[in-house]
């Protein structure tokens, strides 16, 4: 229940960053509701380096990145799925 | 693959929303939350494996079987121990899985906490543990590892190697066949190798896919108290060292069994005409294996004991003459002087075994003997009394051995 609360507050994070419009505003605000968001942070910078990077190519080129991003992931995705069958492959194998 | 949490569900769902929005309104702020949505999953489900690795690569695994000893369908307690590195946030249990041929689903096991549990090995061979499960989980993924690099301790399954009679397989002579213990719903001691003529309802499927050939199951038998665990010492000259060690182990394995899967045993230790030891109804493995310590072949004070018993005589005694004249005559003469000798005649041995019986308290007699050629007429007494007392009697003696008359079963030792 403790954590459907904080998923409502994500929600209410989001709404406050799309309501604010600027780009630079929003992606602050955004890395801020995240990081509330989370109770572990490890590795919570790279992350926020990847959003860095996101915004400054949707501020260059507007909201087609989205379409770059759907792609990306797809890929992104597809490498995890990757990495995590090589692990079940050599977890699975006998001494 | 990983599974996402009710979590990830919702933060995917509002990322598709906020997508919505930014085609709606074609606003940039929501594009960026989008994004960051989806990234941040990204980011997430290589945080999780990243864990899932160090807990794989972390797992070690202590694991103990108490008994050395293992016959098929026995049951055997099993203590193991998982210890591996836990990452913050994320939740690991570990389900320790028992090797295919147990009828078990394993026990499922907290990290640096030794559990114990239970498998009953239903299949013969040599086998190994299949491994374990790494169950993981933290807010946003779960996933189900299978390791199988810790399949340590490999055991041994011994057969049971039963052979019913009435089947095939135990001569011309009819034996009686203990139907009771084929009736549908009773217990299934175990499962063996299918063999050509046995009934394919006994075939059990779901032990045959797993194994990739047919198996059948073994009924129990009749249920009731302890069995009587008999055994018959062979002499000095009948067998080799190697021959009885292996008899003392099968007895040793038949003790352990007993004690674990019925409400205790009785031990009757026997030889030519002669009670060696008795041990009444115990559930103390150790007290019963102590009463077996130390037994080896003996020279038998009656070497030539050849006494089949009051009964038997009165058996014989019983023939009629089936042809008349001489030969008739003389038949009749012997059943006479039979006759009266069963009268008098007493077996002390007889007697000695009726009171043993008397006191176990058993509905099943099993009888382990190498059964000598020569002379088998004490175990002929035995089995007497025992059909006396309406006791099932479970012959296993080695293959080719020959029977017993009035056995139930004849199972290969």
């Amino acid at each position: 229940m403790a954590f459907d609360r904080r998923f409502l507050l994500l929600c209410a994070g989001e709404v406050l960053v799309v309501a604010v419009g600027d780009l630079v505003v929003a992606l602050i605000l955004q890395v801020i509701v995240l990081a509330a968001f989370l109770g572990d942070r490890r590795g919570y910078p790279v992350y926020a380096a990847g959003v860095v990077l996101f915004a400054a190519v949707l501020a260059a080129s507007g909201t087609i990145a989205l379409l770059g991003l759907a792609a990306a992931l797809g890929v992104g995705y597809a490498l995890l799925t990757l990495y995590d069958y090589r692990l079940a492959r050599w977890a699975g194998e006998r001494a | 693959m990983f599974r996402p949490t009710r979590t990830t569900g919702g933060i995917a769902a509002l990322a598709l929303a906020l997508t919505a929005v930014t085609i709606l309104l074609d606003n940039p702020a929501a594009a960026l939350a989008a994004g960051s949505l989806a990234l941040f999953l990204l980011w997430r489900g290589w945080r999780f494996n990243r864990d899932l690795r160090v807990l794989a690569t972390s797992l070690a695994v202590e694991r103990e079987v108490d008994r050395t000893i293992l016959r098929q369908g026995t049951a055997a307690t099993v203590r193991v121990r998982v210890d591996l590195t836990v990452p913050p946030g994320v939740d690991v249990r570990v389900r320790d899985l028992p090797p295919a041929v147990a009828a078990d689903e394993g026990a499922l096991c907290e990290p640096g906490i030794p559990t114990a549990y239970t498998i009953r090995l239903m299949a013969a061979g040599e086998t190994a543990f299949a491994g374990n499960i790494i169950e993981a989980s933290d807010a946003f993924f779960s996933r189900d590892l299978l390791c199988r690099r810790f399949d340590a301790p490999h055991l041994q399954v011994f057969p049971v190697g039963t052979k019913y009679a009435g089947g095939k397989g135990v001569g011309t002579r009819e034996v009686e066949v203990d139907r009771r213990a084929t009736l549908a719903g009773s217990g299934v001691r175990g499962f063996r190798l299918y063999n050509i003529g046995d009934d394919p309802g006994s075939i059990d499927w779901k032990i045959s896919a797993r194994r990739g050939t047919l198996y059948v199951r073994e009924p129990t038998g009749l249920e009731g108290g302890g069995p009587l665990i008999v055994v018959d010492l062979p002499r000095r000259n009948d067998s080799d060292r190697e021959t009885f060690a292996r008899f003392s182990m099968v007895i040793c394995d038949a003790v352990e069994g007993g004690i674990e899967s019925h409400e205790g045993c009785s031990i009757l230790v026997v030889t030519s005409g002669e009670v060696v030891r008795f041990l009444p109804r115990t559930e103390d493995l150790r007290k019963a294996l102590q009463a077996l310590e130390g037994l080896a072949p003996v020279e038998p004070r009656a070497p030539l004991y050849r006494a089949p018993g009051p009964a038997v005589l009165a058996a014989r005694a019983r023939l009629p003459g089936r042809e008349g004249g001489q030969e008739g005559g003389y038949l009749a003469k012997l059943g006479s002087v039979l006759g009266a000798f069963a009268d008098e005649s007493i077996s002390p041995f007889a007697v000695a075994v009726g009171k043993a019986m008397d006191q176990a308290e058993a509905s099943e007699i099993r009888l382990y003997s190498l059964l000598r050629k020569d002379d088998a007429s004490h175990l002929v007494q035995l089995t007497h009394e025992a059909k006396v007392r309406r006791m099932r009697v479970i012959l296993r003696a080695p293959a080719g051995a020959g029977t017993i008359p009035g056995v139930d079963t004849v199972e290969v030792l």
